[in-house]
């Protein structure tokens, strides 16, 4: 049953495959990305809230980690892209 | 399936990724090299001239206490700079490294913004002739891991001046107890590391996403070619370009934000 398994593995790796995971991949990662900057925004408007006094630092701070947060996203989003374009060779 | 490279002067491409790649312009000779100038290298060329006019015109006004225009535009940045952002990081030593961080963040908005002008695309209406004459620097992951390089050998430069070279290297892990200090300094090592990869990273991820997300609208007038999604795509298109403004001033105030955090990193262990 092993190989049955190796080989129907054998059969679907190609080219597709790879693009079908670097699809699901990038799903995947924006559901990260969104669930971190919606938090970020969430505890800032929060935090504006309670010290309206504070806002200038308070969205400071959001747009910086907001920044931050994505710039992890573009790695792995760009990691995706080179899944697929890496594949002419 | 279409081949647009048949029709010249031809403003949208089906492949996204034509409008952010570099484009060779000309091919000069040093001695026996051949080099050859990609559009890329013409807007770094461009962003550096400008600067280096545009600033000092704009600052030689007569000394009146109330400054004025683009002047008053760029102290505000420049104060704004040095008070909430560098000075509460570095504190004695702003006034040193404050001009660093001016020119990394003028710079980096400089060739954002330019890469927002669409210059190749007005040549290309106005001659007829595809022309390549224009695009966004920073969507070059070798110019911003030149910036990025840069900004490295410049923070362990800054820490070694401030606190000698034997000391800069003892300090460099923060004080915990001995068995964890080879890993720590290991990990401190390769965070030191990290840091150019993802500053450069980051900046060239933003830009060159937002500018293929809008090339990539545009190429869809081409596979549909409908006048009505060419009104959808255009108003999506302005508002994609207006957030790409936006992320041009978000990614160069993070990175010179990042630089100032590295350089006071390198300078701490003093105190």
């Amino acid at each position: 049953m092993l190989e049955q398994t190796g080989n129907i593995l054998a059969a679907v790796a190609d080219a597709g495959t790879a693009i079908f995971g670097a699809s699901i991949g990038c799903g995947i990662i924006i559901i990260g990305a969104s669930i971190g900057i919606g938090l970020i925004g969430a505890s800032a408007s929060n935090a504006m809230a309670r010290q309206p006094e504070a806002g200038g630092n308070i969205f400071r701070s959001m747009i910086v980690s907001a920044a931050l947060v994505e710039g992890v996203t573009f790695f792995s989003l760009v990691i995706c892209l080179l899944t697929v374009l890496w594949l002419k060779g | 399936m279409i081949n647009s490279s048949i029709y010249t002067g031809l403003l949208a491409e089906l492949n996204p990724l034509e409008h952010v790649l570099q484009k060779p312009l000309f091919s000069i000779s040093i001695g026996s090299w051949q080099v050859s100038v990609s559009n890329h290298m013409f807007m770094v060329t461009l962003a550096t001239i400008f600067l280096l006019i545009a600033i000092p015109l704009a600052v030689k006004q007569n000394n009146s206490l109330v400054p004025r225009g683009l002047k008053n535009l760029l102290e505000t940045i420049c104060v704004f700079f040095r008070e909430e952002v560098v000075r509460p990081v570095l504190k004695n030593h702003t006034d040193k490294y404050v001009g660093f961080i001016w020119t990394v963040f003028f710079f980096i908005l400089t060739l954002n913004l330019l890469g927002m002008i669409p210059i190749e695309k007005f040549i290309t209406l106005a001659t007829g002739k595809t022309s390549h004459y224009g695009g966004a620097a920073t969507a070059n992951i070798w110019v911003t891991g030149a910036m990025a390089v840069v900004v490295f050998f410049m923070f362990h430069f800054v820490g070694i001046k401030e606190q000698g070279l034997r000391n800069y290297i003892v300090n460099f892990a923060p004080p915990v107890p001995w068995p964890l200090i080879p890993l720590i300094y290991f990990l401190e090592l390769v965070s030191s590391f990290i840091r150019p990869f993802t500053l450069a990273i980051r900046l060239f991820a933003n830009i060159i996403a937002g500018h293929m997300i809008i090339a990539t609208f545009i190429g869809l007038i081409l596979v549909f070619r409908s006048y009505g999604l060419a009104l959808v795509s255009l108003g999506f298109t302005l508002f994609l370009s207006l957030l790409d403004v936006l992320v041009a001033f978000i990614q160069a105030f993070v990175f010179a934000l990042l630089c100032t955090l590295y350089f006071g990193f390198a300078v701490e262990a003093e105190h």
